[in-house]
C-alpha cells in the first residue's frame, strides 16, 4: 500500500513541478516579448548604419541581446551583397566592433551560434585565424561550416590539411564536401591537385577532387578518373559515382571506361555509364545502348533511352528501330521515349 | 490507511480485484516511464541537434549538392483546393524538384481544374513498373511549367496513388505529402539534411506535422500561427505536439522510429522500391512502409538511418467534428494493429535489435494492449473501489497512472516546445495550451480510448476502408 501511495505522491509532485515550470516559462515569455522590441530597434539601428555609407559611426552594440541581433543582421546583409559592396559593408561593421562580438560568439556553448560566427567571421580578414582554429571544433557541422566559409572567402588551409582535419571521405561523408572541393579548386587548384597523388586520400575524396578540378576547367586530370574506374571494380557505389563524374567531365579519355561500365554486372553502374554515354556524346556506344533498352532494370532502360535520344540522329535511329522491331520491354522503352521527347 | 473490505467479499474476490488493479497500474506506469524516457531523449536530441541555419544560408549551402526530389501528392476529389495546393508546392524553396500530382480517379472536377489552371496537355512519360498500382490513364504537363506533372490514374487509394508517383519519379529521393497539406516554404531544404550529411546510410526522414486550424493562410502559406477556437482542434494541437515533438523525435534519436507520417516524409526511392512500395491491404500504409524498410535493411545487414527532424513543418487541417475525428482515430488504431499483426515476428526478435525491442515494444504497449487495459481500468477500478473490494491507494495509483502523470507529460512537452522551438508567437497561446494539457485528461482522453477500442473491434472483424474524411479546407483568414 505504501508504494501505491508513494506513486500517487510522486505523480502529484511531478505534475506540480511541471506545471510550475510551465508557469515560470510563461512568465519568462511575457518578459521576453518586451525584448523583441529592443531587438527590432537594434536591428534597425545597425542596418541604418551598415547600409548608409555617409552616416558617422554609431556606438557599438552594448547588451548581449543587442550584440546578438547586430551579429545576425550583419551576416544577413553580407550574404546579400558581393564584391566592393560587401567590402564596404564589412569595413563599417568593423567600425562598430561586430568582429569582436563574433569572436566571442565563436566560443559559445551553442553550436548554432558558433556556426553562425564562423560563417560571418570568415568574411573579416581579422577573423580568419579564429575560423581556422574552429576547424578543430567538437561539432562536425561547425567544422565543415568553418571550412566552407574559409574556402568561399579564399582563406582555406591547403586541401590536404582540410581532408585530414575534417576526416573527409572517412568520418565526414557529407555531400557538402564536394562543394568544399569545388571552392578549393577555384582558388587553390594546386593544393587540390596534391590530393590526387597523395596515397592517404580516400577514393571518394580523390574523385570529388578530380570532379572539382574538371569543373574548374582543368580537364588534364580527367584520365585519372578513367584510371580510377579500372581500380574500383570491386566497389559498385564508387564505380557508379565515377561514371557520373565521367559524364559530367565529358573528356574523351573516359570513353573506354564508359564502354566497360555499360557491361558491368551491377545495374547502378550500367545506369550511370549509360547516362555518361549520353552526356559525353559517345556515338559508337549506340548499339550497346540499344541492347540496354531491354535490361532487367528500369533505371538502365530509362538512362539508355535518354542517352540514345541525346546522341542525335544515330541514337534516334536505334530508338526507332527498337520501337518497331524490338521485344518487350525494350520496345516500350524506345516507343514511349520517342513519344515523350518529341512532345 | 485502514481498509475495511465489504462484508460480503471473499478472499479470492479481493485478490482478483488487486490483480486487475495491478495489471492496469503497471501498464499505465510502464507507459509513463517510457514517455519520460522519450522526453529525455527528445530534449537531448533537440539540444544537440545540428545547427539550424536560416533558409538563405541553407539555399547557399545546398544549391550545388542538393539531390533532386520528386514531391508526390495524391489527390482524390479535391477540386476546391487542388489548384491552390499545386501553386503552393511549385513555390517551394528548393533548388531542384518536381511535383507529381496524382489524381487518384477523382469523381469530381479535380483533373479538369488542374488542366485549365495550368494549361496542361497530354504527354508521354516512360515510367517504371517496379511497384504495383492501378492503371494510369494519362500524363499531363505544360512545357512552361517543367516542374509539374499530373498523373491521372484509376482509383486505388492513397497507397496506390503514391506507388504510381514512385514509379513515375526520376530522382533518387521522393517526398510523400498530402495534397491538402501545406509545406513550409523551406521544408524540403530542411528535411533533406540527413540525405546530404549521410547520403549512403539515410533511407527515410520525417518532419513535424502541425495543426493549421486557426492559423492565417495566405496564398498557400501559413502566415500567422494561431490556435484554433474549436476545442477538439485545440486538443489535437496538444496531441500532435506530444506525438511529434516528444515521441517521434525521441524514437528517431533512439534509431527506433516506427512511423513517418503519410502527410510529410522524404524517402530513398530505391529502398522503397526494394520493399515493394506502399502496401495496399492496410490503412496504416505509412507505418508499414517504415517497418518494411527496417526489416529490409536489417535483413541485408546494412547500416542505415531513419531520421526525424523537428524543424521542417507540414501544416495540416485536423477534424473539428466528433464523428470525423472518431473515424480517423479508429482507423489509426486499426492501422497500427494491422502493422503489428503483419510483422509480429519482428517483435522482441533479437535479429531486429532495437526495432524489435523498442519499436515493437512501444507499439505493443501503447497501441496493442494500451487501449484495452486502460478501458478495463476506467470501468473496473472505480467500481471495485466503490464496492469496497479495493483500498483507496489502489484508486489513487490508478489516477496517478492515467491522469496526473498524463498532465505532467503534456506540460513537459510544452516546456520543451517553448525552450527549443518557440513556434507559438504569443504567451497567451502557450497559456491556453497549458490549460488544455490539464483538461484533456478529463473526458477527452477517455473518449479517445473508446475510439481506439472501436478500431480494435474493426480490426478483429477485418474491416477495410478509410471512411469518409470531410475537411473544411483552408478558408480565408480569421478576423
Amino acid at each position: 500500500m505504501t508504494q501505491l501511495v508513494a506513486l500517487w505522491n510522486i505523480s502529484l509532485l511531478l505534475c506540480a513541478v511541471a506545471l510550475l515550470a510551465l508557469a515560470g516559462i510563461l512568465l519568462a515569455r511575457l518578459v521576453s516579448e518586451s525584448r523583441t522590441v529592443r531587438r527590432t530597434e537594434e536591428r534597425r539601428r545597425i542596418v541604418g548604419f551598415l547600409m548608409d555609407g555617409n552616416q558617422s559611426p554609431i556606438p557599438p552594440p552594448r547588451g548581449a541581446l543587442e550584440q546578438d541581433a547586430a551579429a545576425k543582421v550583419t551576416l544577413e546583409l553580407a550574404e546579400l551583397v558581393r564584391g566592393p559592396e560587401r567590402t564596404a559593408l564589412l569595413e563599417r561593421a568593423q567600425q562598430i566592433s561586430i568582429h569582436r562580438i563574433l569572436m566571442r560568439q565563436s566560443v559559445s556553448r551553442s553550436a548554432q551560434q558558433r556556426l553562425q560566427a564562423a560563417e560571418a567571421l570568415a568574411m573579416f580578414p581579422k577573423g580568419r585565424e579564429r575560423v581556422r582554429q574552429m576547424l578543430r571544433d567538437a561539432n562536425p557541422d561547425v567544422r565543415l561550416g568553418a571550412a566552407l566559409a574559409l574556402a568561399q572567402n579564399q582563406a582555406a588551409p591547403p586541401a590536404r590539411e582540410l581532408v585530414r582535419q575534417l576526416a573527409l571521405g572517412t568520418r565526414e561523408r557529407s555531400l557538402l564536401s564536394a562543394s568544399l572541393m569545388r571552392d578549393l579548386a577555384d582558388h587553390d587548384p594546386a593544393s587540390v591537385e596534391e590530393l590526387l597523388t597523395d596515397p592517404a586520400t580516400p577514393p571518394s575524396t580523390r574523385l570529388a577532387a578530380l570532379d572539382a578540378l574538371a569543373a574548374s576547367g582543368r580537364v588534364e586530370h580527367a584520365p585519372l578518373v578513367a584510371k580510377m574506374a579500372g581500380e574500383s571494380a570491386h566497389d559498385r557505389d564508387l564505380l557508379a559515382r565515377i561514371h557520373h563524374a565521367l559524364g559530367r567531365i565529358g573528356h574523351p579519355s573516359g570513353h573506354d571506361a564508359i564502354h566497360q561500365g555499360l557491361a558491368n554486372p551491377a545495374w547502378e553502374v550500367r545506369a550511370a555509364a549509360a547516362q555518361a554515354a549520353g552526356r559525353t556524346g559517345l556515338a559508337p556506344a549506340a548499339e550497346t545502348l540499344g541492347g540496354l533498352l531491354g535490361d532487367d532494370h528500369w533505371w538502365v532502360r530509362f538512362r539508355a533511352a535518354e542517352a540514345l535520344w541525346r546522341l542525335g540522329a544515330s541514337g534516334r535511329a536505334v530508338l526507332e528501330r527498337v520501337a518497331r522491331e524490338g521485344q518487350t520491354p525494350a520496345r516500350e522503352a524506345a516507343a514511349v521515349t520517342l513519344r515523350e521527347r518529341a512532345a | 490507511m485502514n481498509f475495511e473490505p465489504a462484508v460480503w467479499a471473499r478472499d479470492w474476490m479481493l485478490e482478483a480485484a488487486q490483480w486487475i488493479a495491478l495489471v492496469v497500474i503497471v501498464t499505465g506506469v510502464t507507459q509513463t516511464a517510457f514517455y519520460i524516457v522519450q522526453m529525455a531523449y527528445a530534449a537531448f536530441a533537440l539540444s544537440n541537434r545540428p545547427p539550424v541555419p536560416r533558409s538563405a544560408t541553407l539555399w547557399r549551402r545546398y544549391s550545388d549538392q542538393s539531390p533532386t526530389i520528386a514531391v508526390i501528392a495524391p489527390a482524390y476529389n479535391e477540386e476546391l483546393t487542388v489548384v491552390e495546393s499545386v501553386r503552393s508546392l511549385l513555390a517551394l524553396h528548393y533548388p531542384n524538384f518536381e511535383v507529381l500530382l496524382v489524381n487518384d480517379g477523382s469523381k469530381d472536377q479535380t483533373l479538369q481544374r488542374l488542366i485549365e489552371a495550368f494549361a496542361l496537355e497530354p504527354v508521354g512519360r516512360y515510367v517504371d513498373s517496379s511497384v504495383p498500382h492501378a492503371p494510369i490513364r494519362g500524363f499531363y504537363a505544360n512545357p512552361d511549367l517543367p516542374r509539374l506533372l499530373v498523373i491521372d490514374k484509376e482509383n486505388g487509394g492513397k497507397a496506390d496513388a503514391l506507388n504510381a508517383g514512385i514509379n513515375a519519379a526520376r530522382c533518387s529521393l521522393f517526398c510523400a505529402i498530402d495534397a491538402d497539406s501545406i509545406l513550409e516554404a523551406d521544408a524540403l531544404l530542411r528535411v533533406v539534411r540527413p540525405f546530404i550529411d549521410d547520403p549512403d546510410r539515410t533511407v527515410a526522414v520525417g518532419g513535424t506535422i502541425r495543426i493549421a486550424n486557426g492559423c492565417t493562410i495566405e496564398a498557400g502559406r501559413v502566415t500567422h500561427v494561431r490556435l484554433p477556437t474549436n476545442f477538439l482542434a485545440l486538443v489535437q494541437v496538444m496531441e500532435y505536439l506530444r506525438a511529434f515533438l516528444m515521441a517521434r523525435l525521441a524514437l528517431g534519436q533512439m534509431q527506433a522510429l516506427m512511423v513517418i507520417s503519410g502527410a510529410f516524409g522524404l524517402f530513398s526511392r530505391q529502398r522503397v522500391v526494394e520493399v515493394g512500395g506502399y502496401s495496399h491491404a492496410t490503412v496504416g500504409e505509412d507505418m508499414e512502409l517504415i517497418i518494411k524498410l527496417h526489416r529490409h535493411m536489417r535483413d541485408l545487414d546494412l547500416p542505415y538511418r531513419v531520421e526525424f527532424i523537428a524543424e521542417p513543418v507540414c501544416w495540416t487541417e485536423c477534424p473539428e467534428d466528433l464523428g470525423v475525428l472518431a473515424r480517423q482515430r479508429s482507423r489509426w488504431q486499426r492501422g497500427a494493429l494491422e502493422c503489428f499483426a503483419k510483422h509480429k515476428d519482428m517483435c522482441f526478435n533479437p535479429r531486429y535489435g532495437r526495432i524489435g525491442f523498442i519499436g515493437f515494444g512501444q507499439i505493443l504497449l501503447v497501441d496493442v494492449i494500451g487501449p484495452l487495459i486502460e478501458a478495463l481500468g476506467y470501468v473496473l477500478i472505480p467500481l471495485l473501489w466503490a464496492l469496497k473490494l479495493l483500498a483507496l491507494p489502489w484508486l489513487l495509483a490508478f489516477l496517478a497512472a492515467t491522469f496526473t502523470f498524463g498532465i505532467a507529460i503534456s506540460a513537459l512537452t510544452l516546456i520543451l516546445e517553448e525552450l527549443q522551438l518557440r513556434r507559438f508567437p504569443r504567451a497567451r497561446e502557450l497559456a491556453i495550451l497549458a490549460a488544455v494539457a490539464v483538461i484533456e485528461n478529463l473526458g477527452y482522453r477517455q473518449l479517445a480510448n473508446i475510439w481506439r477500442l472501436k478500431g480494435w473491434w474493426q480490426f478483429i472483424r477485418g474491416e477495410q476502408g478509410w471512411g469518409a474524411m470531410t475537411r473544411k479546407g483552408f478558408g480565408p483568414a480569421p478576423a
